[in-house]
């Protein structure tokens, strides 16, 4: 049997409490040193004026894993958590409409940096020993206000360096740049967040980086899909990780995008939301938020990769078992995972939908109720006359 | 290569740019001698404009060869815009740039985007049912079907045609016949029903609006929905929508 919520809670407290009884000393100084992964965060509590910094372990050597989703694939809720919570983060308030001046200057060089910078930081006061999770950035541990921040030994990714230094090149066709040349996207987006691109440079909360860079890239991928031919099979995708578990359903058809999720409420009832949108784009704020645009960008990168485009359907089963959210990466990272794989054919669509809804506790009914995937498919394409 | 079109008025561009930036925001047109034309889909592939615009419709008209320009359509609908309804429009091509002058003394010049290679075919149906009503009584059913519902039915037989809606809230049924002020033209070779999208419909019809006196709708079963606006002193604009069908 799988471990349950509370379980998978009390043990990551347990590791917690033993991680704070080893660095105790930790948190009765007022200083930490160690290698950056290299990590900035952009707080969004009192925007305008957030709190902004670097997030520093107090580990020396390659600490990049703590902070590169990318590469958390087969990790367990555990480790994740335990990477997260070993990240100190510093803080000063500073408005996001003007990211200049040394310190800022320094958490951009910091952020566009290759390697895993020495890092020594001096804080007003003790950090405190909090722990935020707020659902789409991954969690962190201890917050101190920062007096003095000193890197050292920083290596500088030149692609980054260049669009930099680029002060007329639009914020979007920045990230689309150097997400084609092969940077990982949770690196464009601290470069994002800590004001590095665009004409009007200001800072962008963490969380709300996450969503544009997702945005943003995934928009520039289905613009190039539109000009695909669509796929000529019924094909599903799964993949199961940290208590979720996803299916990607695609069927011959024009673009058309549509991703849902059901989870289970306190009470042990089923909680829905869906979004879709057609060629032309999501006309509002998706309603699961984040996810929406990872899961998008995790199945454009597919049909870009295979030049082919397809109507799509996302399921998110969100299991008890997911006791603490880690971030929207993990769904990129499952769809990737699940378009990785070879999919399973279906003969009719409604083969596929039911292939689809096979590993999931939630019916195949309920989905189909809950979404808009079906009424989305009584319109008709003009080219069907031609 | 010589190009240059003078309309004596402003609302024939206005009325095609507006029904144009319903659909795309991007948009090629094609001149050659016989006039200026424009074919594209929406993004979605739903809806598909033709418009055809003859030589014979401009004050002045010069074109020696078969021209393509593409145009952003918020920026040339922006200039346009700038003009009175009675000045002059006269567009030319230089050094991939728009010229646009209006009136006596004003001179845009507004730069050209790649043009679109794609020829759009258009949709072969034959058409089972012909009806022509006034934009503006059209324009006032879609209003009315649009409370209740999303999509617009439309049943035609001999002797009427029913527009009707459905909605989580309740329905609407309106009846119209041949007769003034309501239908001026009826023509049916079987009873035709089609269900078309008002997301769609309620854009281009106010788009065009008032440019257009009348329109002719003609479609068949679960098949597309034809519009033809006609614009005076233009020629014509058709509208094919893609019919929402239970499967």
């Amino acid at each position: 049997m799988s471990p349950n919520a509370q379980d998978i809670r009390k043990s990551i407290e347990q590791n917690w409490k033993e991680y704070l009884s080893r660095y105790g000393n930790l948190f009765s100084s007022d200083s930490i040193s160690g290698s950056s992964p290299p990590s900035v965060f952009v707080g969004s509590y009192g925007y305008p004026k957030v709190g902004v910094g670097p997030m520093v372990p107090p580990i020396h050597g390659d600490t990049s894993l703590l902070d590169l989703p990318e590469k958390w694939s087969g990790k367990t809720l555990e480790d994740i958590v335990n990477f997260r919570l070993k990240l100190v983060r510093g803080v000063q308030n500073v408005s996001v409409a003007h990211p200049q001046g040394r310190y800022i200057e320094s958490l951009q060089e910091l952020a566009m940096s290759s390697n895993t910078p020495d890092s020594d930081i001096v804080f007003e006061k003790h950090t405190s020993p909090i722990t935020t999770i707020d659902g789409e950035s991954a969690p962190f541990g201890p917050i101190g206000e920062v007096k003095t921040a000193k890197f050292s030994g920083m290596s500088t990714n030149q692609t980054i360096e260049k669009t930099y230094y680029d002060k007329d090149l639009k914020a979007e066709d920045a990230v689309v740049s150097l997400y084609e040349s092969g940077i990982e996207i949770s690196k464009i987006q601290k470069c994002f967040s800590i004001g590095m691109f665009g004409k009007e440079r200001k800072l962008v909360p963490t969380r709300w980086s996450i969503t544009a860079t997702d945005d943003i890239i995934s928009k520039s991928l289905v613009a190039e899909i539109l000009d695909y031919q669509t796929i000529d099979s019924y094909q599903v995708f799964t993949h199961e990780h940290l208590g979720n578990i996803f299916s990607v359903f695609l069927f011959p058809h024009r673009w058309i995008f549509e991703m849902e999720e059901a989870w289970y409420t306190e009470k042990g009832e089923i909680g829905f939301g869906a979004d879709a949108e057609d060629a032309n784009g999501i006309d509002h704020y998706p309603s699961i938020a984040g996810a929406y645009f990872a899961a998008k960008l995790g199945v454009a990168e597919h049909l870009k990769r295979k030049q082919r485009q397809a109507g799509v359907l996302v399921l998110r089963e969100i299991r008890p078992e997911y006791a603490v959210p880690v971030g929207v990466w993990q769904v990129r990272e499952a769809i990737r995972a699940a378009m990785s794989k070879i999919p399973v054919l279906a003969e009719t669509i409604d083969d596929g939908l039911s292939l689809a809804c096979k590993h999931m506790s939630i019916s195949k009914s309920e989905w189909l109720t809950k979404g808009t995937t079906l009424k989305m498919l009584k319109q008709k394409s003009i080219a069907d006359y031609f | 290569m010589v190009f240059s079109a003078k309309t004596s008025g402003s609302d024939e561009w206005k009325a095609i740019l507006s029904a144009i930036s319903t659909l795309v925001e991007e948009a090629t047109f094609e001149a050659t001698a016989e006039g200026i034309s424009f074919r594209g889909m929406d993004p979605s592939h739903v809806a598909l404009i033709d418009i055809s615009w003859p030589n014979s419709a401009f004050e002045k008209y010069e074109c020696d060869g078969d021209i393509k320009f593409g145009v952003r359509i918020d920026e040339f609908s922006k200039l346009i815009k700038r003009s009175d309804k009675t000045e002059a429009i006269e567009i030319s091509l230089s050094d991939n740039m728009l010229l646009i002058s209006i009136g006596k003394n004003k001179q845009y010049k507004m730069r050209l985007i790649e043009s679109s290679a794609t020829d759009t075919p258009l949709p072969k149906i034959p058409y089972d049912t012909r009806i022509s009503l006034a934009t503006g009584l059209f324009d006032k059913i879609l209003g009315d079907v649009q409370v209740v519902s999303d999509y617009l039915t439309i049943k035609t037989n001999a002797t009427k045609s029913e527009f009707s809606g459905k909605g989580d809230s309740g329905e609407v049924l309106i009846s119209l016949q041949k007769q003034q002020d309501e239908l001026s033209e009826i023509s049916v070779k079987e009873e035709s029903i089609g269900t078309y999208s008002l997301e769609y419909l309620n854009p281009i019809v106010k788009a065009v609006g008032t440019a257009s006196g009348s329109i002719v709708c003609e479609y068949s079963s679960a098949k597309p929905l034809r519009i033809e606006f006609k614009v005076a002193n233009m020629g014509r604009i058709h509208f094919y929508l893609a019919p929402r069908v239970e499967s």
